[in-house]
């Protein structure tokens, strides 16, 4: 058992909460999603999104559009659609849920000793 | 300077430095093989494509600079190796960290049969991909081989035998050389289901019947990932043909391999064994100092130390019949772990200096016989021609014995309680002497490694003789202190003897005399008790009863007297003299008279009527 394993997958749970999260209120194109997710230190390397937001988008989470970018190629700007909002409000109940029951979990064991 | 190439990535144009070009390429390679076209591969690898851009696009200032390959580097560095593009969970059980982190490690390529490509066994195939060259030349060498001398045929099967079939894909990988990591494996069960996908597509367009046959166990394969049955299932019928005699061939060259393997594990194992025990238990005695290791250690003259020479002995032999158990146990158990190259070599080396060790050993043991050294002491005897000299043996507590030993010692305390080295290697000789006055000479020998230490040891000998009465009384034995190791220490006692005067040695000299008379010692071990007396390189035989002995000889055939008694009977004959008795009867034939008793009956003769 590797701890880079078990960090890596406790991560990569959370990433495409995560993903949705960005957009939450403003459309944005892969490099500031990506500066946020790396601010945050959720992605060690970029790699990982762009099977992740193709998933999404195949799923119906997320739709974009191309703007044209002064200083390189055009730019795709990823939105939450409709079911993405849903999808999004029930991660959101789901995480504060889980995040909670591990607070308590958590928590509970440092009282105990 | 540097070839640069042109790239349009995502729409935008770059200058980029050639080999940069070619990592960079290779990159998108591999992440395009980490995808499937499920996956939405193109938009993937066109997303990925534009981001990269964009980083080139920050990196280089204006449109005349080049990309080099520290860029390609940083960008690589920047989206992460081909693995981290996975996020699937099957990434996570096989150490991505472990591949990425050492991507630069040599592939090592393994010899493996590729038996998905195979004729008869998959060798030539396996061959092929470890030396890096079409199968269908090793083929042709074979061929060759087998066409030119029969011994291809028997090289073959050896290989067949011995190389391992590449089963799973990571050993496919490495039969091929490449690196096993997650982007190689997906790769190669792509490469697999495409494959599959063709010969099933083959089959169907030409065998209309199976077509939903085929199609069927073409989505099974797709489903199963399970593509080497699918493979095996078209395999060309050549191949399937000698697999099964391949099979049949094996089971039993397997049994006889097993045998072999039990038969090499039980020698090994007996002699290691035997080894130990015996030889550990010398060297162990040495150590201990067990008393009747003494002897042992005496006889070992070079002083090299017995649990030393155990040591070697046991690993010189040990180890070649240790290699033999291993490779019985390889045998028996296929998949038997190895010992390692570190062990190996480590019991080669030891073996080897264990062989030297032996050897200088064995030289030294040797030159201690090098020089073969005596010292000779003379005495003079009072006796003139007219006195009679008898000679007699003196034996002491330790010996008790009257007879001569050759290289055999008895190690006991001396009257003064030091450890000595009896030995009774005591020759005794007579010459003749034109001198009035006879003399003794003591000559004193040993073995040593330098002329010094051989004489040294010849002077340590003690030797003692004492004269009264005209009666020389001779020790049966030489002793030396235990320091000076046995090593062949001799005594010879050469009387010199004027002439006319009469010896007599006691019978118990016998055993220290020569049987044979020459110049150098003119008294035979067949002389004793009898007056002797010295003539010139000879001795005349005063009281020997010459005439009067019947000499009695056992081969009646050819003399004209003997004695025969056999399980026939026995017969004597003298001058004027027969008489046999024997089945028949008693027959007797004197001078004068002849008796006969037989089945006839008795009849006595006189020889005058």
């Amino acid at each position: 058992m590797k701890i880079e394993n078990t960090k890596a997958q406790m991560r990569k749970g959370v990433l495409e909460f995560c993903i949705l999260s960005v957009l939450k209120d403003d459309d944005a194109y892969v490099a500031e999603i990506l500066s946020t997710l790396k601010d945050a230190k959720l992605l060690v390397v970029e790699g990982t999104i762009y099977p992740l937001l193709t998933r999404l988008k195949n799923a119906g989470l997320l739709n974009y559009r191309w703007e044209e970018s002064t200083s390189g190629p055009p730019r795709k700007y990823y939105g939450l659609t409709e079911t993405g909002k849903l999808f999004l409000n029930e991660l959101n109940t789901t995480w504060s849920e889980l995040q909670n029951a591990v607070n308590i979990v958590t928590s509970q064991k440092t009282t105990k000793k | 300077m540097n070839k640069t190439v042109n790239i349009n990535l995502a729409g935008i144009f770059f200058h980029i430095d050639e080999d940069a070009y070619l990592k960079l390429q290779r990159y998108l390679e591999a992440i395009k093989r980490s995808f499937t076209d499920s996956q939405g591969r193109s938009e993937i690898i066109a997303d990925i494509e534009a981001r990269i851009a964009e980083l080139f696009n920050e990196r280089v200032q204006n449109h005349k600079e080049v990309i080099r390959i520290k860029e390609v580097d940083a960008i690589i560095a920047i989206m992460g190796q081909p693995e981290d593009y996975l996020v699937d969970d099957e990434i996570f059980e096989d150490e991505p960290e472990a591949s990425y982190q050492n991507r630069t490690h040599t592939p090592s390529k393994k010899l493996y049969r590729d038996t998905d490509n195979s004729y008869v066994g998959g060798v030539s195939s396996g061959l092929g991909h470890y030396f890096g060259i079409d199968a269908i030349w090793v083929r042709l060498a074979w061929i060759i081989l087998f066409s030119a001398a029969g011994t291809g045929i028997l090289l073959y099967i050896l290989l067949w035998i011995l190389v391992p079939e590449a089963k799973t894909t990571a050993e496919k990988i490495m039969m091929t050389g490449e690196p096993v990591n997650i982007s190689n494996i997906e790769k190669k069960i792509k490469d697999g289901l495409d494959n599959v996908t063709d010969t099933v597509t083959d089959v169907a367009k030409n065998v209309s019947d199976t077509v939903s046959g085929a199609a069927k166990s073409a989505s099974d394969a797709a489903k199963n990932v399970d593509f080497k049955k699918q493979t095996k299932k078209v395999k060309s019928s050549s191949s399937a043909f000698f697999e099964t005699i391949g099979e049949v061939f094996m089971f039993f060259f397997k049994i006889f391999a097993k045998l072999i393997g039990i038969l090499l594990i039980f020698i090994g194992a007996v002699t290691i064994i035997s080894l130990i025990v015996s030889l550990l238990s010398v060297g162990v005695i040495d150590i201990i100092q067990v008393p009747w290791m003494e002897n042992a250690e005496i006889f070992n003259a070079g002083n090299s130390p017995l649990w030393l020479i155990s040591l070697f002995t046991l690993f010189a032999i040990g180890i070649p019949f240790f290699f033999l158990f291993y490779l019985g146990i390889k045998i028996l158990i296929n998949n038997s772990k190895s010992i390692g190259n570190i062990a190996k070599f480590t019991l080669l080396g030891v073996w080897l200096i264990s062989v030297i060790g032996l050897v200088v050993i064995g030289v030294r043991e040797a030159s201690e016989h090098a020089y073969d050294e005596s010292f000779t002491e003379k005495y003079e005897l009072n006796i003139t021609a007219n006195d009679t000299l008898k000679v007699k043996m003196v034996t002491n507590d330790v010996m008790d014995s009257y007879r001569r030993h050759h290289n055999s010692f008895k190690v006991a305390n001396n009257e003064n309680g030091e450890r000595t080295i009896f030995n009774s290697d005591i020759l005794v000789a007579v010459r003749s002497t034109t001198d009035s006055l006879a003399s003794v000479h003591i000559r004193k020998s040993a073995d040593g490694r330098t002329y010094d230490k051989a004489i040294e040891r010849a002077k340590n000998i003690n030797y003692n003789y004492s004269f009264n009465n005209n009666i020389l009384m001779l020790d049966t034995f030489l002793s030396t202190s235990v320091e000076n190791k046995s090593s062949d220490q001799e005594v010879s006692v050469i009387l010199y003897l004027p002439e006319g005067a009469i010896v007599s040695f006691n019978n118990n000299t016998k055993s220290f005399l020569n049987y044979h008379k020459n110049r150098s010692n003119i008294i035979s071990s067949k002389q004793t008790n009898l007056l002797l007396k010295v003539i010139e390189d000879n001795t005349e035989c005063l009281d020997c009863p010459k005439e009067e002995t019947f000499d009695v000889d056992v081969d009646i055939n050819n003399e004209t007297s003997g004695l025969k008694i056999n399980e026939e009977g026995v017969e004597i004959k003298g001058e004027n003299l027969n008489i046999k008795v024997d089945e028949n009867g008693i027959k007797g034939e004197g001078e004068e008279v002849k008796v006969n008793i037989d089945s006839d009956g008795v009849e006595i003769k006189s020889k005058d009527n």
